[in-house]
């Protein structure tokens, strides 16, 4: 089990929630369940690039990417990069 | 009845509603909080809220509300088949189907591209014909994106559509969209080697008249009237208008010959013209305008969106605009005077108004 925190702007599409929980094998299986997966890839399954997914703490980039086993990690924490406006 | 503004802005949809007389109005939101509103509208058909909502992180998409803007829903597919090659950029106009036609929507988007849906927006499948269009290679985004920004249906021709598409120009389909024709004769595109290009211009907003065939466009080359659909098209400034250049556009609900723009500057300022915020109105065609402009800010340096722009049905008809400033204005005797409705929301993307109750 693994739990997906979303960002406010994801949660008002997703009924609200700001905490997911959910099974998933890799971080991109569990991205996938979410409610809102379209919203972090687009039509051809790209992770959309102003999308920051963090792992236990840890930018996936700095692992295997989106792709990567979950491996008992515990949290994923979804964070908007965005510089102001 | 009353009526219901309809503000996109860059962050969220506001609406206003006024009884039918418009003195007072109440003002909403922000709804969609977070989203790019870049256009929504109320289905006539059935009273449902459509808002093409963009997020610079999120990407594009389209929100549905059937209770007036208390609960949203997204689209369930929407985008680029894979082997097109492109990716959907963002979502610019939606437009509702013929009264015959429930649960039919039509999407313009960029890069050029235009969407139906036949489930009330739920799910959207790309034109094919337009998506493949053999001379897309020479379209050319314009400084807002390739956007597809205005489709026009034909009431009395059910598979006659009208299209526009910045900087690809005004294409037309007489089978429902399984075939697009560029339909550009007579208008400009000085930015060209070939100034009066087949295709390749920059129109700005087109728009049809809800009482004739007649179709109207603010092009980035100047303001034209089209009386055969499009085929050739006539340039209407120069003949009281303070500059070829504007976005936005809107039409009398029964009167063919009247029509409302709002010029700029064409070179780098991309302002209202003589530092002022002022609508031009023509009863006449096109063939003279004047400026209508009392209960405008005066003086202005204010920036109008192509979709900025907006008239209702009623008798008198009335006039909406919106500036990036933030402020929204209106009109309830048909463009004589205007008063602020709104101030210091976010910068507008997108104004329309319809019937409410």
């Amino acid at each position: 089990m693994v739990v997906v925190l979303l960002p406010s702007m994801l949660a008002a599409e997703a009924g609200g929630r700001k905490r997911i929980e959910l099974e998933a094998a890799t971080i991109e299986d569990a991205l996938r369940g979410l409610p809102v997966a379209d919203r972090l890839f687009d039509e051809h399954g790209a992770l959309r690039p102003l999308v920051n997914v963090y792992v236990d703490g840890v930018d996936v980039r700095e692992r295997d990417g989106v792709g990567a086993r979950l491996e008992g990690a515990e949290e994923i924490r979804l964070v908007a990069a965005i510089a102001g406006g | 009845m009353g009526v219901l503004l309809l503000a996109g802005t860059r962050k969220g949809l506001f609406l206003l509603e006024a009884a039918d007389e418009r003195r007072d109005w109440s003002l909403r939101g922000p709804l969609l909080e977070g989203w790019e509103v870049f256009h929504a509208i109320v289905d006539g058909r059935d009273g449902t809220l459509l808002a093409c909502t963009n997020s610079p992180v999120y990407g594009p998409t389209v929100h549905r509300s059937s209770d007036r803007g208390e609960t949203w829903e997204r689209a369930d597919e929407l985008g680029l088949p894979d082997d097109s090659g492109l990716t959907l950029e963002r979502t610019w106009h939606v437009e509702p189907g013929r009264a015959g036609e429930p649960g039919r929507l039509w999407l313009g988007g960029a890069p050029g591209v235009l969407f139906r849906s036949d489930d009330g927006g739920a799910t959207w499948t790309p034109n094919e014909a337009l998506l493949r269009h053999e001379t897309r290679d020479r379209w050319n985004p314009g400084a807002g994106g390739m956007c597809c920004h205005s489709i026009q249906l034909d009431p009395d021709r059910p598979e006659r559509l009208h299209i526009a598409i910045s900087a690809a120009g005004h294409f037309r389909s007489d089978d429902g969209g399984e075939s697009w024709r560029p339909a550009n004769k007579g208008t400009a595109a000085d930015f060209m080697p070939d100034p009066y290009p087949e295709l390749g211009q920059c129109v700005h907003k087109l728009l049809r008249s809800p009482v004739s065939e007649r179709l109207w466009q603010q092009n980035h080359c100047g303001v034209y009237r089209s009386d055969d659909a499009g085929d050739s098209w006539t340039r209407l400034d120069g003949n009281g208008l303070p500059s070829d250049f504007g976005f936005p556009l809107a039409l009398h609900p029964r009167d063919a010959d009247t029509a409302f723009v709002v010029p700029m500057g064409g070179g780098d300022d991309r302002l209202t013209t003589n530092a002022r915020l002022g609508v031009y109105r023509t009863a006449d065609g096109g063939e003279s305008w004047t400026l209508s402009s009392a209960g405008l800010p005066d003086p202005a340096y204010a920036v109008v969106l192509r979709e900025c722009l907006a008239s209702d049905a009623l008798d008198p008809f009335g006039v909406y605009l919106g500036t990036q400033s933030g402020s929204l204005f209106g009109s309830a005797d048909e463009g004589a005077t205007w008063s602020e409705l709104a101030r210091q929301l976010p910068p507008v993307l997108s104004v329309e108004v319809a019937a409410w109750s």
